[in-house]
């Protein structure tokens, strides 16, 4: 008799719990505005028609540029967002990315377009690789051991001459015209990015984006209660890696040259991270909006100052002010507020 | 035997210049449980205060040292009370001050760079390129004296931490926070006298870098993972063993440096820190395993 009632009124909890989150579900269905981001990719995907009647080389750069970093961070966002390791080498991956696609264009002249997610693959072997050994640890050693990854990649390649050393690869430009060269790198690119943040949506409402929420509150909770953080961290690890590899594989090669000096610098990094922080950690729309604010002040200093170290110290001033001010970011800050406007209401 | 003796007492000088750098970075942790990625760059902010000192008013860069330590303590001081005293309540503290003493280290870099420009500087005095010898084996005059320096300082620092009152709060800050203030210690001031005490030191140490390396802005990023690999040998927060780090992996990477080839010597201070994690993430001295 009381094993019936227990049954009957476990099921029942069940039920309602599930008629609740449907509901839940269905809600976030509605409020979110989907068309958004479709609309803005649709229009991007049109913009270079403007080339028929002018030359706008200057804002297909703008644009590329910022899908690449919109591709990086969103890819970092998954380690450093959900899983909640801060990664300050995550360039590695982009220069891995860049130098095995760009060393198969110069061995064999097969475009990095096609190879880029091979490139990816590559990373994110890597990636796989190094977070078995690295996620051991969490916190500020993990934060230094990715430091020391990055120091070690950069010596490695400086140092290692089948791929060029210091002085890089040099690698050959594609006949198109001065008006066209640009596009077909434009496409793949916003391509990537676009992949890349439906990934990064995808992976944050599966079960194992749920996973790695719960390990980043509390890991020792998350693995009692039957989550296999060792997996899920490195897993989480590898496919932030595979992301940032393809960025760089492209980039390579719209850039025409690889060199250490470029790819492994540890501002890459630090603007992953920066823009991460200021749209807001563990957000879809979050890392696109702090790409595109990053760029656009970058593009600022640049224009009216001219200076790198100018660059250097205005990041690192936005880095700590958004830090003190906005720990959780544009879209974090907003969304606590209730004040998130809905077309960035991606999650 | 000339040979190994030679590089022995290279890597030992460099060692105790390298320990004296790191000494600040985990008198900091220990006390704030900052790991602070500025410090390398405040070295060099060090290093520049000298060398401005050393080119246009002619004074010797171990007079400067004195000058050098007390600007970075006003400096400590103003960004405690301005920065890291109001993060002592977020809920990631240790991740946070990584981040942020990660873009205050962008800034000072960004700030050298502008005001001396990105060139290789070195301050050049007397003794910096002179050398005795005694048998085979000749000893650099520069380095041996920074070395000294060097760790005179640390000597000076360890009584002071053992022996003095103020020494015994910082002690019993690090080992517990909760305990020391409920015994009447006053770990809001223990805390910005550490933080000033650690980057005077990162001052004193810039003023001997400045005659041993040469140095530009942006170097500060090669020397974080080789102070970081140093701290976390000797164990965190332990300044014997930070010593006994410094000076094991300067010889080290001497070795590696003669035998190999001299890119790879660096290279010895970042694989030994992946090792270090790895294997013991407490370090050779340290307790605390909750760092891992």
């Amino acid at each position: 008799m009381a094993v019936t009632l227990q049954d009957s009124s476990a099921s029942a909890v069940i039920e309602a719990r599930r008629a609740h989150n449907e509901k839940l579900s269905r809600k976030a269905d509605q409020t979110r505005a989907t068309w958004f981001p479709l609309t803005l990719l649709v229009l991007l995907a049109a913009l270079p028609l403007l080339q028929f009647v002018g030359n706008y080389n200057y804002v297909l750069h703008l644009v590329l540029f910022t899908a690449s970093y919109v591709a990086m961070a969103s890819g970092w966002n998954i380690l450093g967002g959900f899983a909640g390791y801060v990664s300050l080498g995550h360039a590695v991956f982009f220069g891995v990315g860049g130098y095995f696609s760009g060393m198969i264009l110069a061995r064999y002249g097969i475009s990095t377009l096609v190879t880029a997610p091979l490139a990816g693959l590559v990373a994110a072997a890597l990636g796989y690789a190094v977070g078995m050994v690295t996620l051991k640890v969490r916190g500020p050693s993990f934060i230094i051991s990715s430091i020391a990854l990055l120091m070690i990649a950069r010596i490695l390649f400086d140092n290692w001459h089948f791929i060029g050393g210091a002085n890089g690869l040099t690698l050959p430009p594609n006949d198109l015209s001065v008006q066209w060269a640009k596009v077909p790198y434009y496409y793949a690119m916003l391509a990537i990015a676009a992949f890349t943040v439906w990934s990064a949506y995808k992976i944050k409402h599966s079960k194992f984006g749920l996973g790695l929420r719960a390990l980043s509150k509390d890991e020792i909770k998350a693995e009692s209660a039957g989550i296999d953080t060792r997996f899920y961290k490195v897993t989480a690890f590898a496919l932030s890696a595979f992301f940032v590899g393809m960025a760089g594989a492209v980039w390579g090669e719209y850039l025409t040259y690889l060199r250490p000096n470029i790819f492994l610098l540890i501002l890459i990094s630090a603007n992953m991270v920066l823009m991460c922080i200021l749209g807001g950690k563990g957000t879809i729309a979050g890392p696109v909006i702090g790409a595109i604010l990053i760029v656009a002040l970058n593009e600022l200093f640049v224009a009216t100052m001219g200076a790198s170290e100018i660059n250097i110290l205005g990041t690192g001033l936005v880095m700590a002010i958004g830090l003190i001010f906005f720990p959780l970011g544009l879209v974090g800050t907003l969304a606590r507020s209730g004040k998130l406007p809905r077309v960035l209401n991606w999650d | 035997m000339a040979e190994i003796v030679q590089i022995l007492i290279l890597g030992l000088a460099l060692g105790g210049v390298i320990a004296l750098m790191g000494s600040g970075l985990s008198l900091v942790f220990g006390v704030m449980r900052i790991v602070n990625l500025a410090h390398p760059s405040l070295i060099i902010g060090g290093a520049y205060i000298t060398y401005w000192g050393f080119k246009s008013l002619g004074i010797d860069p171990i007079v400067m040292l004195p000058v050098a330590a007390a600007i970075m303590a006003a400096i400590g001081v103003l960004l405690y009370r301005l920065v890291f005293q109001r993060e002592a309540k977020s809920a990631k503290y240790s991740e946070m001050t990584v981040l942020l003493t990660f873009a205050l280290a962008m800034m000072v870099e960004g700030l050298l760079g502008g005001l001396f420009t990105n060139t290789q500087r070195v301050t050049s005095p007397d003794y910096a390129t002179a050398a005795f010898f005694i048998g085979d084996v000749f000893i650099p005059k520069g380095q041996l004296y920074a070395g000294i320096v060097s760790l005179t300082i640390i000597a000076g620092l360890s009584l002071f931490l053992k022996y003095s009152r103020l020494g015994y709060a910082i002690r019993a800050t690090t080992q517990n926070r909760e305990a020391a203030e409920l015994l009447g210690v006053n770990v809001q001031f223990i805390s910005v006298l550490a933080f000033a005490i650690g980057l005077a030191l990162a001052g004193a140490a810039g003023s001997l870098v400045s005659f041993v390396f040469s140095f530009f802005p942006a170097k500060h990023w090669e020397w974080i993972a080789m102070l970081m690999s140093v701290v976390v040998l000797g164990g965190m927060g332990s300044i014997l063993g930070t010593v006994v780090g410094a000076l094991i992996l300067s010889v080290v990477a001497a070795f590696v440096g003669t035998w190999i080839g001299a890119t790879w010597s660096t290279l010895t201070f970042f694989l030994a820190l992946f090792i270090i994690l790895l294997v013991r993430p407490q370090g050779l001295f340290g307790e605390k395993p909750e760092m891992a």
